[in-house]
């Protein structure tokens, strides 16, 4: 199963503006969702998750908020900014050029 | 892109630098739910709670560096650890007060130094004249040719070729100072010599400094035919003269008899040239002037986009053509252009590269001993770096920590520096300037020498820091933990680098003393010079009767000024020599026209040997002469009266001294030195034979009568041509730059006993003479000698004080790294002198790797001062680079305080306890 750091650089980044783009999470959820979205393949330690979540959010990518979660308890809340919205745009043309680059190689080789 | 997202980053970055502690805590609480919904998790698949508590544990891993690698995040964490890092070094530095005294104050030194010295080359050299185009300002010098050291002024005759001939520069103006001038004003007023310049319309502007109050010459003020009696006065004159009355410009001045207008005056930072001139008044020079004495100073502007070598091929052409057009004049010389700037203060390059190698030697020093000291601290803290290192700082934090230390060590000697940089400029402006060029004023600390301060302290910082920190950070942390105290382990590789430190500095100090011990010879040697007069004992006094009393101006004869003397000046002198010879106690009484040696100005004349036609007349008939080869005929010349070589005993090798009976009625005679002898009749026997000064028609052929021994006119400089003429067999008319020459007398009295009771009753009798005269100065001649060679000393005083304080560091620092091996093997020696080790072994053992480490300093010191005092060959007085004695001597001295500095700690060493030094573990 691939480890967050098996992924290619950046690409952790690309999956937590996608997954945050569909609703406001807190990192538990966040991690959680990708889980689940990935079909259990996708495993996010906590120990890059976080550094990425704060690296977006000094970046001006999302933002946070204090919220109560579901069951009463107070959680941080991450949301997808505007200019976070384009650079997501901007990092899926990227992943798509990459990945049909990649797939175009493979085939091809 | 909207603004609003740097915006929400700068808030960002803003809130974890201001409120950090709020934003930790959130990150904590971040976490910590993170780390609730794990466990709950675990609990719902059915552990225990404190089953899933540690299932969490082990899932979620070391918390404290997952909080800091997201405080990595916020890209301000770097300011904080500088904190941090100032916060701790400030208490390691503050819990070690000797160790931080010691090593702050070697940096001082070194840092302080350099900027004082690095500030004055800025100053003086680097930045040059703060004038308008000081780049393009230059001063023209004639040069002989077969003495290129040799440059002299320049002569009417070459400025007029040099002004009408040249395309190179777009102003070109020329000036001479005139010694002993009068200026006195309105009745009442006390006259007060002072000194002018006659200069070019042209002089005053061309440095770019407007007058502060009127103006300056116009051309047409300083046409012969309708010379205007105007005058422009400096800044200092109008200050102390004239109260600085604002109506200035209405007053006028006597200037050497003429009644001046004042039309201007100089701002105070008009003070590029001549120190102590007071006053300028206009000079016209004709288009084809032909005396030929090199008296004038020329100054000139290049055109812009005209190099200095341009304008020297230009310039280097037009001699060339004026050798051709009048041989006699012209013959053996060319000309010189230079930088304005490196004309007037050029003389401060040498100096002042050489004491920036001496304080880049000592702040090298300083940097070795303070790299030393923490290095063996570095040892000392071994524990300490293991622990932090065990709780998870990488090497970097810790380099970085270790670096923060000494930058801050370094920061605060630059602190310390700033005072040292103060004095250093102080002693810097003491440097005495040579005669004519202006005083040292611009050096002082401006933003520059701060800010140089602040890169040296920091660089220097870094520097002395790197090693320990690098060696310091390299450590395995599971030993150093279990090593409860220094052990009797691998000392000698341990304190290797100290050691090599040591040797550094040891080298270094000793070419630095090697150096100023060669210096400190050559100031000795001049001091002890053989002036072929004996100054122990003598007095002597100036006296002078101005020269508008008896120097009255008939006209301009080839553009220098034109006298009639007056008989005055003899008689009075004669007066005075008169009743100074009934002086109780004075044992013998002569006087001189100017001191003997170093004398602020000399008077030159050109000497025409009989059989040979005049120069001047020569030049202008065009017709060639015998004297075309001797290319310089100018001699010193000085008024005497009789007995002065019997007064200051100076030895008269043939022939006799001056008497009564030679009158200006009797035969002219004169008496010569050696040298003078030797280049006008190489091996011929001078007594008898003749010659005449190139003044005035009425100067008489003068008969040798007498050969002196050369009594140098300059400490420095090797013997000039001297003729000594009486004082009474003087023209009546003198034409050239001197008349005050004929008034001004340097009296030298010899006193049989007591010279103070002799110093009142010469004062008194000098009163008597003349009672309107101010008390006379009587000075030893002995002291005035000695401020002949101040500039020198204060040079040489400043680079033995730096190499002194080399030689402290060095020693301070030898010191601290045997004490510190000694502190590391006290258990060896302890465990040595249980065993039953004696005294002899134990000093043995200690002392061994000092004397390896000072004799390789030695050596080290020895080739490199073998391969450098080259450098300051040019600095040396008789005395060679490589003066055996003196790198004897100061290796001995090396050797004898690095001795001392190894004998307190082996001292030390022999009073280890065994029981205690054991008992340490």
């Amino acid at each position: 199963m691939p480890k967050p750091s098996d992924l290619l650089q950046g690409t952790l980044d690309l999956l937590i503006l996608k997954t945050l783009s569909r609703e406001p999470q807190h990192g538990w959820g966040l991690a959680k969702r990708m889980l689940e979205l990935s079909d259990d393949v996708l495993t996010v330690q906590q120990g890059s998750l976080y550094p990425a979540l704060h690296r977006l959010e000094q970046q001006g990518w999302i933002e946070a908020e204090w919220k109560d979660t579901k069951q009463g308890r107070s959680a941080k809340f991450y949301t997808l900014t505007r200019e976070g919205r384009q650079q997501l745009e901007r990092e899926l043309t990227i992943w798509k050029r990459l990945s049909s680059a990649v797939g175009l190689l493979l085939k091809n080789a | 892109m909207s603004l609003l997202r740097p915006l929400r980053v700068w808030r960002l970055r803003l809130r974890s630098l201001v409120r950090k502690d709020a934003a930790d805590t959130e990150l904590h609480r971040e976490l910590a739910f993170h780390f609730d919904q794990l466990v709950a998790e675990q609990i719902e698949q059915g552990l225990t709670p404190d089953a899933a508590r540690q299932a969490a544990h082990r899932a979620f891993g070391n918390a404290a560096a997952l909080e800091e690698s997201c405080r990595d995040e916020r890209r301000v964490t770097w300011i904080h650890d500088l904190q941090q890092d100032i916060v701790y070094g400030v208490r390691m530095l503050r819990k070690q007060p000797v160790f931080t005294a010691v090593a702050a104050a070697s940096l001082a030194l070194g840092i302080g130094a350099n900027a004082a010295v690095l500030g004055a080359f800025d100053a003086v050299i680097v930045q040059g004249l703060p004038v308008a185009h000081a780049e393009r300002l230059v001063a023209i010098q004639s040069v002989a040719l077969d003495n290129p050291s040799q440059l002299a002024g320049n002569s009417l005759a070459d400025y007029a070729a040099f002004r009408d001939r040249t395309q190179s520069f777009d102003a070109m103006d020329l000036s001479i100072k005139s010694a002993g001038d009068v200026a006195d004003d309105e009745p009442g007023a006390p006259p007060q010599r002072t000194t002018g310049q006659s200069v070019t319309p042209g002089w005053l502007t061309m440095l770019g400094i407007e007058p502060l109050m009127g103006r300056v010459f116009t051309v047409a003020e300083s046409q012969p035919s309708s010379p205007a009696q105007v005058v422009v006065i400096s800044h200092a004159f109008w200050q102390r003269r004239f109260g600085s009355d604002p109506e200035i410009l209405t007053r006028h001045i006597r200037v050497q008899g003429t009644v001046r207008a004042i039309i201007g005056v100089m701002p105070a930072e008009f003070r590029y040239q001549e120190p102590g001139v007071d006053y300028w008044v206009p000079l016209f020079v004709g288009a084809r002037p032909d005396a030929s004495g090199r008296l004038f100073g020329v100054r000139a502007r290049l055109k812009p986009a005209v190099s200095l070598a341009q304008a020297q091929a230009e310039l280097d052409a037009i001699a060339t053509q004026l050798v051709a057009e009048a041989p006699v004049q012209h013959k053996g010389w060319g000309v010189r252009v230079r930088p304005l700037n490196e004309f007037l203060f050029g003389w401060t390059r040498e100096p002042l590269l050489t004491l920036e190698a001496a304080v880049a030697l000592v702040l090298l020093i300083g940097c070795a001993n303070v790299a030393a000291l923490l290095l063996s601290r570095s040892s000392v803290r071994r524990r300490e770096v293991a622990l932090r290192t065990a709780l998870g700082a990488g090497r970097g934090r810790i380099i970085r920590q270790l670096l923060t230390e000494s930058v801050l060590l370094a920061i605060a000697g630059g602190a310390l520096g700033l005072i040292v940089a103060l004095i250093g400029q102080r002693a810097l402006l003491t440097m005495a300037t040579p005669p004519g060029s202006p005083p040292l004023t611009a050096i002082g600390l401006n933003a520059r020498v701060i800010s140089l301060l602040a890169l040296l302290s920091i660089g220097t910082g870094l520097v002395c820091g790197l090693i320990p920190a690098i060696r310091g950070s390299r450590l395995d942390p599971m030993s150093s933990l279990k090593e409860a105290a220094p052990s009797a382990g691998p000392v000698r590789r341990r304190t290797f680098p100290q050691g090599v430190l040591v040797s550094v500095q040891l080298a270094l100090a000793l070419v630095l003393l090697i150096g100023s011990g060669l210096l400190l010879k050559s100031l000795v040697r001049q001091v002890q010079r053989d002036l072929n007069f004996e100054p122990q004992g003598l007095v002597q006094f100036d006296f002078n009767v101005p020269a508008g009393r008896y120097a009255q101006r008939i006209g301009s004869h080839h553009g220098f000024p034109y006298f009639e003397i007056g008989p005055a000046p003899a008689q009075t002198l004669a007066r005075v020599l008169d009743r100074l010879r009934t002086v109780p106690g004075a044992e013998s009484v002569a006087a001189i026209s100017a001191p003997p040696v170093d004398a602020f100005v000399l008077a030159t004349m050109e000497v025409v040997l009989e059989g040979s036609p005049a120069i001047s007349h020569a030049a202008s008939a065009g017709g060639p002469s015998i004297n075309v080869d001797a290319p310089n005929n100018d001699a010193t010349y000085f008024l005497v009266t009789p007995n002065l070589f019997g007064t200051i005993r100076t030895p008269i090798v043939r022939g006799r001294d001056f008497t009564s009976r030679d009158t200006v009625t009797a035969p002219w005679v004169a008496i010569v030195n050696e040298t003078f002898a030797r280049r006008f009749w190489p091996g011929e026997d001078p007594i008898g034979k003749r010659f005449t000064l190139d003044t005035v028609p009425e100067e008489q052929p003068r008969q040798v009568v007498g050969v002196v021994r050369d009594i140098p006119t300059r400490h420095a400089e090797s013997p000039q041509p001297v003729v000594y003429a009486s004082y009474l067999q003087q023209p009546s008319r003198y034409r050239g730059p001197w008349a005050g020459l004929f008034g001004q007398m340097q009296f030298m009295i010899r006193p049989s006993g007591d010279p103070t009771a002799t110093i009142s009753a010469v004062r008194k009798a000098i009163g008597e003479i003349d009672p309107g005269r101010p008390l006379v100065d009587v000075t030893a001649t002995a002291s005035h000698l000695r401020a002949g060679t101040g500039r020198f000393r204060s040079f040489v005083w400043l680079v033995s004080v730096f190499a002194a304080v080399a030689m402290l560091l060095a020693a301070i620092g030898t010191y601290g790294v045997m004490a510190y091996t000694v502190d590391q093997r006290r258990r060896e020696i302890g465990i040595r002198r249980a065993l039953g080790a004696g005294r002899r072994e134990i000093v043995a053992m200690v002392g061994r790797r000092a004397v390896a480490f000072v004799a390789i300093g030695l050596a080290g010191g020895l080739a490199g001062a073998l391969a450098l005092t080259r450098l300051i060959e040019s600095q040396l007085w008789d005395v060679t680079p490589t003066d055996p004695l003196t790198f004897v001597a100061v290796s001995v001295l090396l050797v004898a305080i690095a001795a001392i500095a190894c004998m307190i700690p082996a001292r030390r060493a022999l009073s280890v306890d065994p029981t205690v030094a054991l008992r340490t573990d």
